[in-house]
């Protein structure tokens, strides 16, 4: 197929997708992040529950399945489940605003086993409970004055109950009568097959401050966030004994809601467990009309409650002696327990008179008489139905957008994208002219194709995807810049058009792949390890880098290629290539150290602002929550700190912001320690009550300290992995003693970058922490740029200095260099200026990370690169060669006379090396050993331009280091022979 | 957060070493590796010895990598000069 049919072949493709993609953008929505249109997100963490020790891939995926179906109940649109790390799991609920129902529905655990009451009290209780309707008298006074001594009325018809039933007044006497137990490590049957941990105040009546923990070290941080005193007094409860409440009921079986419960050490042996039981419903019990949840039995759940059952049965017949009224009976029948998340629902009697042999599991059972309404009811069926989660699940990190705020920060993201693409396609035009106008409009094809992808896969556009989109428009540019910029060499050095155009693509093409792979590379590690939010911006990065090398270079190439001979590209200046171009003739080696002493200068202060100032870490590493709220009524800071303490949240810090965009100037940002959803709620409820909340004027983010910790572990996991993913690429693609430029460079720029931060103050976040990665690896860019040509220069340059080859490649580079750096900079310009404030955080990294980036790979990586292969033997001999000729010095660029004066005297020594090399073979064939040519270890693995000359150059080489070799023999012999 | 600080002292003042006669042991690469572990190493030990934590920083947690980074440094051009004297 010729040239041309192909380049009309691939324009007919990039068309045809241009108006599928346009079809799909006006079809389908869409789907934006919580960010952009408010909602709730939700992070929960996964601790392992039952006989499991650790939490498995399929105990989370279970567990998402299990969400996803409860969110449907919820009615929730377009909600999100997904995996977040190992162990975590987020849940985004768009357009939901009441937290605590949400995050209550969400995250219940639903642990639910049903035990066989008597058998498993353990101690005091067991003297009283396991004879049921004839508890010990002496046991049962005992038991009385405890509950006096505890503050408690044991004479009340409701406390009375739970003595009667052999209950502790307070958590902390079962616990310690639940840690006396010995351990059952090898528990199967167990509810928990660890020990857990209670944190009891030290005081009496040692009211219970925390658990149970599966970590003692968990009890000291509080679910909210807080660290708690380490003076309280831990109670370890072993595995094979649990620990659970019961809510005292009144006499029609009603829970009395804010009573103080009763406690029970359990042996921690269930008879079934919600796995067992199936089609839990809401139904009404006959006659009452009370509220009841009625469920079936699985095959083995029904045996198993037969046999329980039976057993209990037979327990309380053994107990009767001789007939018993229906009364006495129902009062010496044992008990079944319906414990749900170790608290006692229900505990029904198994009345051995009217079912002496159990109860045949076939007609399935129910639970009565805990629920005060039908809502209750309702609510366990549908947590039954669905199932119990197989590990408890904790909240870590809640964030409550607004839906102005997220319809505001869309309106922000778009403008900026818009006006940044704008501008680099103003800059495209007036520097490039004809090339400008390929690349826009390949940069509009990939504006198309780009944004119908987001809406096909479709990716959940997020205001880290709108950033992660604008350099992506920045990227796809570089591509053009770097061909067009070869294209115009081309030109310059008198190749037709058609030719020029073939090879610039042909050598801009490595170096744009290289640079590619880095940022694909960044995208992709930063995909796999990064927080939910910073996913999506690595997605969009990742994508956006593959569609830019399809319009960038693949659709230009047949853009140009098919446009080669036509009159628009028959003069020079068209392409901006008219004239000599610009040549930097500027001694970069010689003033590095200039630049060295520059860079540490910046380093000392940024390491002295760091000492003495630190990081200005966010809530995403701190832990905390942060309150946006705007109220209806104008107040100050200290009225809505007085508000808040009424309503019990304390160490509050308040600010008032001014000119909010959305609000106006009533608007207060409230961080905190992290509060619980109701904690939230109460926040929002009271700052309502007392100012008015303007709608859809409140937002929150709390993050848990395991959050946060998470957030900053998988921030270092990144920047490691990226840095050994690059530095292994570059070492591939160029030469191992290339990566280690490129490895300080990065070191340079993370660390003025933190400098910066520190400096002026500026918070740290997730999101910045990705834009800094990201930016990393972009900035490579410019080191690639750079090293590509040192790479391909190294074999021009045979007898050049490395200095000089870097001076050379970094004169023809530069320019480019510049060009690149500028257009991700209008970018990157139009977020720090038009974004709102998250974008504004992305903007600032990426700009100090463009700016240090550019200016390390040109200052700091080349330099070093220079310093180091300089002590090679073969560039060692090279700068004394030239130093010999120069009359001591070495020019800063290679002089194209001298460099001729040493050819021509390598090709004499050549020549009369070869005479003699026929002598010495025709005496001693073989004797000429081939010697290694020391140049070759900085010709790098490049390809070659110039065949010839490489070939020659190499040649000559070899002669020169043969002739070297046979002067030191030489010289060596003379030596030996006056040493005689 | 006193490991960067002692890290970025270590590199900042690395960036002076171009002013030296290139006799370090791997040249300015192996210098590279002496200020830095120089720097962390010293001010580590400083750290410990004077009681602080780790996370601590303040203005003598950046002054102390100074005395670091000079050792490390000094240690490798050492190693490099007496390499390049048997070298001849």
């Amino acid at each position: 197929m010729g040239t041309r049919r192909s380049h009309v072949l691939v324009l007919l493709l990039v068309l045809g997708m241009v108006i599928v993609s346009g079809i799909v953008i006006a079809s389908k929505e869409t789907k934006l992040g919580l960010d952009l249109q408010g909602g709730l997100e939700l992070v929960y963490q996964g601790q392992p529950t039952g006989t499991a020790t650790e939490v498995s891939g399929e105990d989370i995926d279970e567990s998402i399945s299990i969400i996803e179906e409860r969110i449907n109940k919820l009615g929730v649109s377009e909600p999100e489940v997904a995996r977040l790390g190992t162990e975590n799991i987020t849940v985004s609920l768009p357009g939901v605003t009441d937290a605590n129902r949400a995050a209550e529905q969400v995250g219940t655990t639903a642990q639910l086993y049903f035990y066989d009451w008597e058998p498993n009290l353990i101690g005091p209780e067991k003297a009283i409970g396991s004879k049921p309707g004839q508890p010990s008298e002496n046991a049962l006074k005992e038991s009385e004055k405890r509950w006096l001594a505890a503050g408690r009325n044991p004479k009340k018809p409701e406390q009375g109950r739970l003595v009667f039933a052999g209950a502790y007044p307070t958590a902390y006497e079962a616990a310690l009568l639940a840690a006396e137990q010995e351990p059952n490590e090898n528990c199967e049957n167990c509810s928990v097959a660890k020990p857990r941990y209670y944190l009891f105040e030290k005081a009496a009546p040692h009211e219970l401050v925390a658990g149970p923990e599966l970590a003692e070290k968990d009890l000291y941080v509080s679910p909210t966030g807080e660290k708690l005193p380490k003076d309280g007094i831990v109670v370890e409860v072993p595995a094979g004994t649990v620990l659970v409440s019961e809510l005292p009921v009144d006499e029609a079986g009603k829970v009395i809601e804010g009573s103080d419960p009763g406690w029970y050490a359990l042996k921690d042996d269930p008879a079934l467990s919600g796995h067992d039981i199936t089609n839990p419903e809401q139904s009404y019990e006959n006659g009452t009309n009370e509220p009841i949840v009625t469920f079936s039995f699985t095959d083995s759940g029904r045996s198993a409650f037969q046999e329980v059952t039976r057993a209990i049965a037979q327990r309380g017949q053994a107990q009767a002696i001789g007939p018993a009224s229906a009364e006495e009976a129902a009062a010496r029948s044992g008990h079944f327990a319906v414990v749900l998340d170790n608290e006692v629902k229900t505990r029904p009697i198994i009345d051995y008179s009217q079912n002496p042999d159990g109860i045949d599991g076939r007609q399935g059972a129910q639970i009565s008489g805990g629920f005060n309404d039908i809502d209750e009811a309702q609510e366990l069926a549908t947590t039954l139905q669905i199932g119990a989660l197989p590990i408890n699940l904790k909240l870590i990190s809640q964030t409550q957008v607004s839906a102005t705020l997220g319809s505001e920060a869309l309106h922000q993201g778009t403008k900026a994208a818009v006006i940044g693409f704008a501008l680099v396609i103003l800059f495209l035009l007036l520097y490039y002219r004809f090339l400008g106008l390929i690349a826009s409009i390949a940069l509009g094809a990939y504006a198309i194709i780009f944004f119908a992808l987001i809406d096909l896969i479709p990716i959940t556009l997020t205001l880290p995807g709108i950033a992660g989109l604008v350099l992506t428009i920045g990227v796809a540019a570089d591509s053009n810049i770097v061909i067009f910029e070869r294209i115009k060499e081309e030109v310059r050095a008198g190749r037709s058009m058609s030719s020029a155009i073939a090879a610039g693509y042909k050598r801009g093409i490595s170096t744009i792949i290289d640079a590619n792979v880095v940022t694909l590379l960044t995208a992709f590690i930063l995909f796999v390890l990064a927080s939910s939010g910073v996913k999506g911006f690595a997605f969009t990065l990742g994508v956006g880098t593959i569609v830019s090398l399809l319009t960038a270079v693949v659709f230009t190439q047949a853009l140009l290629g098919s446009m080669s001979r036509s009159r628009l590209l028959r003069s020079a200046s068209a392409l901006g290539a008219g004239g000599e171009g610009k040549r930097w003739h500027f001694d970069f080696m010689g003033a590095s150290r200039w630049f060295f002493s520059i860079s540490g200068v910046i380093l000392i202060v940024g390491g002295l602002a760091l000492a003495t100032k630190q990081l200005n870490f966010g809530i995403d590493f701190e832990s905390g929550t942060r309150i946006k709220v705007a109220l209806e009524q104008s107040t100050d800071e200290e009225a809505v700190r007085d508000a808040l303490d009424e309503a019990g949240i304390k160490g509050e810090e308040i600010q008032q912001v001014e000119n909010d965009p959305n609000f106006g100037d009533n608007v207060f940002q409230i961080q905190s320690h992290q509060l619980e959803p109701g904690e939230v709620r109460e926040a929002q409820a009271a700052l309502e009550s007392e100012f008015g909340i303007a709608e859809d004027g409140f937002d929150s983010t709390s993050v848990g300290p395991t959050f946060g910790q998470q957030v900053a572990d998988s921030a270092l996991k990144a920047l490691i992995f990226s840095l050994l993913v690059i530095c292994g690429y570059v070492a591939l693609r160029f030469d191992p003693k290339f990566a280690v430029p490129v490895l300080i460079a990065i070191f340079h720029d993370i660390l003025i970058t933190a400098g910066v931060y520190s400096l002026t103050g500026k918070e740290v976040s997730s999101g910045t922490v990705a834009a800094f990665l990201t930016i990393l690896g972009y900035s490579i860019y410019d080191t690639i740029i750079v090293f590509d040509r040192i790479r391909e220069n190294v074999p021009r340059m045979p007898r050049a200095a490395f200095s000089q080859i870097v001076n050379r490649s970094m004169s023809e580079v530069l320019t480019r260099s510049l060009a690149t750096s500028f257009s991700t900079l209008l970018g990157v310009t139009s977020l720090l200026v038009f974004g709102g404030a998250t974008l504004q955080d992305f903007a600032f990294a990426m700009l100090v990370g463009i700016a240090s980036g550019t200016y390390s790979s040109i200052f700091i990586a080349s330099p070093v690169l220079t310093a180091w292969k300089e002590r090679e033997p073969g560039f060692i001999r090279r700068r004394q060669r030239i130093a010999e000729v120069e009359g001591g010095r070495v020019p800063a660029y290679a002089d194209e006379i001298e460099m001729a004066k040493l050819r021509r005297d390598d090709e004499i020594e050549a020549g009369a090396a070869a005479q003699l090399d026929d002598a010495v073979a025709e005496a001693a064939p073989g004797a000429v050993a081939t010697a290694e040519r020391p140049e070759d270890s900085g010709n790098g693995t490049g390809s070659r331009e110039n065949g010839d000359t490489d070939a020659a150059a190499a040649a000559s080489a070899e002669r020169r280091q043969r002739n070297a070799e046979r002067r030191a023999r030489r010289q060596a012999r003379r030596k030996h022979g006056r040493g005689r | 957060m006193a490991l960067l600080v002692f890290f970025m002292m270590g590199i900042a003042f690395w960036h002076f070493t171009v002013f030296l006669p290139d006799r370090f042991w791997q040249g300015i690469v192996g210098a590279f590796i002496g200020a830095v572990l120089g720097s962390i190493v010293f001010g580590m030990i400083v750290q410990e010895a004077s009681g602080k934590d780790l996370g601590d920083t303040d203005l003598s947690t950046a002054l102390i990598a100074i005395p670091g980074t000079a050792i490390g440094l000094a240690i490798v051009y050492f190693i490099g000069a007496r390499s390049e004297e048997r070298v001849g």
